[in-house]
């Protein structure tokens, strides 16, 4: 039986699971126990858990951070929430210095299972310190784990996995993909880390799309199939860890490929992705690699501005036809 | 008048240290312990360049004793210790076992962290000690400790220990927003050695006032002159006890002095930032004398029972080189494994496996508010 959920539903739904399954995860943020609830998905959980379970926290995103860390050291499973990305960023030195190295440095007698959820990208004139899209610095980092889940689907079994695994994650939530819905089911599942899923099945060239560029590339590629070109879409879910194989053997049957990535252009995702497929089976490309991406610019709030800097179904679809020349 | 590095350098011989109540096991201890400390980093010190096997940078922290020692007979098993860089006496402290600091700093595979860490990031999970480089983030992260205590109501406590250059950092005062908010089970102690690296307290801070400053956020606050080892102990007991029974958190600020350079065993004397006349004040207010004078005043310690606890001392220090320089290296076998967990056997337990189904992508963008 299948069940249409949003995908802020879902996130509600894992960590309402989450919290019911184990009484040591905690949910810590800004404005998690009020009825707005971090876009509908923290709402109605402080009732159902306690204010010591959900907590508002201080507008102090280093100390939460790192909160979460110490208090994961005790045993708790912590979920810390971000309204924007762009707040995270005062956690730098938490996570970059300490969370992302605590394994290591322990030489795994010590682990640290915190689940940063952070929400970022395309929303009405959020402008440039509202809508920053920087899961490439974090994937760069060893020892995180980062989601990027286009689909509600995903976004609950990620999320789930994220809370139950011991090493930390940092969940990067595309605003544009909040009120899509998918078939989620009831239960609590898991999806895995380092497994990309294939969206669409193609011969002709090979589409990888990262969280909210997910849709769009499905878009464009329904576009392309009107025209007679069958583009496979991959999906990867997870940035790190990337799952370079499904990856390599698309590119490898398609001879082409496209990334699509709702990040800047330079030293981003799109390029590691390239840069692998490159190294993995660079002369056997039928065409040259192309990405699609924001431009190196930051976020205009303007909506005309807007328009041009996220790229479409439209761009997508160019970008394909001119890599089958 | 009002203790600080300023009028603490303008005065004398220090002749408050006073054993009072303190009861003779534990003073004995205090000395004891100072002693291992004190003896060890002079050991590892000269050892340092002759032999140029501790290939790591080491913060060393002779002349600073007073505060380990006192901390390694108050804190429990299971409490959780936090420390900075200079991490030696923390890690001391909390009674982790010293074979494995000097195989950590060895750079050898039976090292607290198999040579992943070396000194100034070491830690010793078994023993709930954690070190970090980075200052005020190790008293973040101690925060959560707290946190975690409070919450499962174990009755553990936490302890910070850092120098007076983290509280130059805003995540030091972002702790103390919110463990004074909480009440938090939390002890923090500064170690006020005036110097963060060459530069004055006063070239970086309005005034030398830290404890002042925290008692507004709900942090109770006491300063100590910290090389007074029964009333460092006196101290933090006092405070321990109160955090234990739920009224936290606490901050110590105890002034004291490193003797040696910021790092290393070389000179940086080079950059001329000690105040004139300090060197001689601090070593003459050397933790271990001011509680030597009183144990042999009061026939508490002898000559030889000293000479006895310098052998022990020196053949426990052997020891220590012996199996670190004995251990053999640690060799890679997966970085991967190294930096994840792959494992996840509370996903396995608690997690069921689903399938998708078809994702419509021609749904319209969400358009959210601004909450």
């Amino acid at each position: 039986m299948s069940r249409q959920l949003s995908y802020a539903k879902a996130i509600l739904e894992a960590t309402d699971q989450a919290m019911g399954l184990c009484p040591q995860v905690i949910v810590l943020g800004q404005l998690v126990d009020t009825q707005s609830g971090i876009f509908g998905t923290t709402t109605g959980l402080v009732g159902k858990y306690g204010a010591e379970r959900v907590q508002d926290f201080p507008v102090s995103e280093n100390l939460m951070t790192a909160t979460a860390m110490g208090a994961s050291l005790t045993g708790l499973r912590p979920v810390i929430v971000h309204q924007r990305l762009d707040f995270m960023l005062y956690s730098l030195d938490a996570i970059a210095n300490w969370l992302a190295l605590w394994r290591f440095k322990s030489n795994g007698k010590s682990a640290m299972p915190v689940t940063i959820r952070t929400i970022a990208g395309k929303g009405w004139g959020q402008g440039p310190q509202h809508s920053k899209s920087l899961h490439a610095w974090f994937a760069h980092l060893p020892g995180l784990r980062v989601a990027v889940p286009a689909t509600a689907y995903d976004a609950k079994g990620l999320l789930l996995e994220s809370i139950f695994s011991e090493t930390p994650a940092i969940f990067v939530e595309g605003r544009g993909l909040f009120s899509m819905t998918d078939d989620v089911p009831e239960k609590p599942y898991r999806v895995r880390f380092g497994q990309a899923v294939i969206r669409r099945q193609g011969k002709d060239a090979t589409l990888v799309a990262i969280g909210s560029m997910v849709p769009v590339a499905m878009r464009a590629a329904s576009l392309l199939e009107k025209e007679g070109i069958e583009v496979e879409v991959v999906d990867p879910r997870t940035l790190n860890p990337l799952d370079r194989k499904t990856i390599c053997d698309s590119v490898s049957k398609t001879g082409r490929l496209v990334v699509a990535d709702p990040a800047w252009l330079s030293f981003g995702a799109a390029a590691e992705i390239i840069a692998t497929v490159s190294e993995e089976l660079g002369d056997r490309l039928k065409s040259k690699a192309a990405r699609v991406t924001l431009p190196d610019s930051h976020t205009p709030m303007s909506m005309a501005l807007e328009k041009e800097f996220y790229p479409d179904e439209n761009d997508v679809a160019a970008a394909v036809r001119k890599s089958l020349g | 008048m009002e203790l600080s590095h300023r009028t603490l350098s303008l005065s004398g011989h220090y002749r408050e240290l006073t054993l009072r109540d303190l009861e003779p096991a534990v003073a004995l201890q205090l000395f004891r312990q100072m002693l291992r400390l004190r003896r060890m980093e002079e050991a590892l010190l000269a050892e340092y360049h002759p032999a140029e096997e501790m290939r790591c940078p080491i913060h060393f922290c002779i002349g600073q004793e007073a505060i380990p020692a006192a901390l390694s007979g108050l804190l429990k098993a299971d409490d959780f210790l936090f420390s900075h860089h200079r991490s030696h006496g923390y890690y001391f402290a909390k009674g982790a076992p010293l074979k494995e600091l000097f195989a950590e700093i060895y750079g050898r595979s039976t090292g607290a962290d198999a040579g992943n860490a070396g000194s100034q990031d070491i830690s010793h999970s078994g023993s709930h000690f954690y070190s970090g480089a980075i200052l005020s983030g190790a008293v973040s992260i101690s925060v959560g400790a707290a946190l975690g205590f409070q919450l499962r109501k174990t009755g553990q406590i936490a302890v910070a220990g850092f120098g007076e250059g983290a509280t130059d950092e805003g995540a030091f005062w972002e702790a103390m927003n919110f463990s004074g908010k909480r009440r938090l089970p939390l002890l923090f102690v500064v170690e006020n050695n005036r110097y963060a690296t060459f530069s004055d307290q006063l070239k970086r801070q309005a005034d030398d006032n830290i404890c002042e400053r925290v008692r507004p956020f709900g942090v109770r606050a006491t300063k100590i002159f910290g090389n007074d080892a029964p009333l460092a102990h006196r101290t933090l007991e006092a405070e321990m006890k109160r955090l234990r029974e739920g009224d936290g958190p606490a901050l110590v600020e105890a002034y004291t002095y490193r003797w040696n350079s910021h790092v290393g065993p070389e000179d940086d004397s080079s950059n001329n930032y000690r105040a004139p006349g300090e060197m001689e004040f601090w070593k003459d207010n050397c933790p271990i004398v001011l509680l030597e004078e009183r144990l042999r005043e009061r026939g508490m310690l002898d000559d030889a029972a000293k000479a006895d606890l310098e052998r022990e001392i020196a053949l426990e220090i052997a020891a220590n080189f012996k199996f670190a320089k004995e251990s053999p290296f640690p060799t890679v076998k997966d970085w991967h494994r190294m930096n994840f967990e792959d494992a996840s056997p509370m996903a396995d337990r608690l997690l069921g496996t689903a399938s998708r189904g078809g994702f419509d992508p021609d749904q319209a963008e969400s358009k959210l508010g601004p909450y």
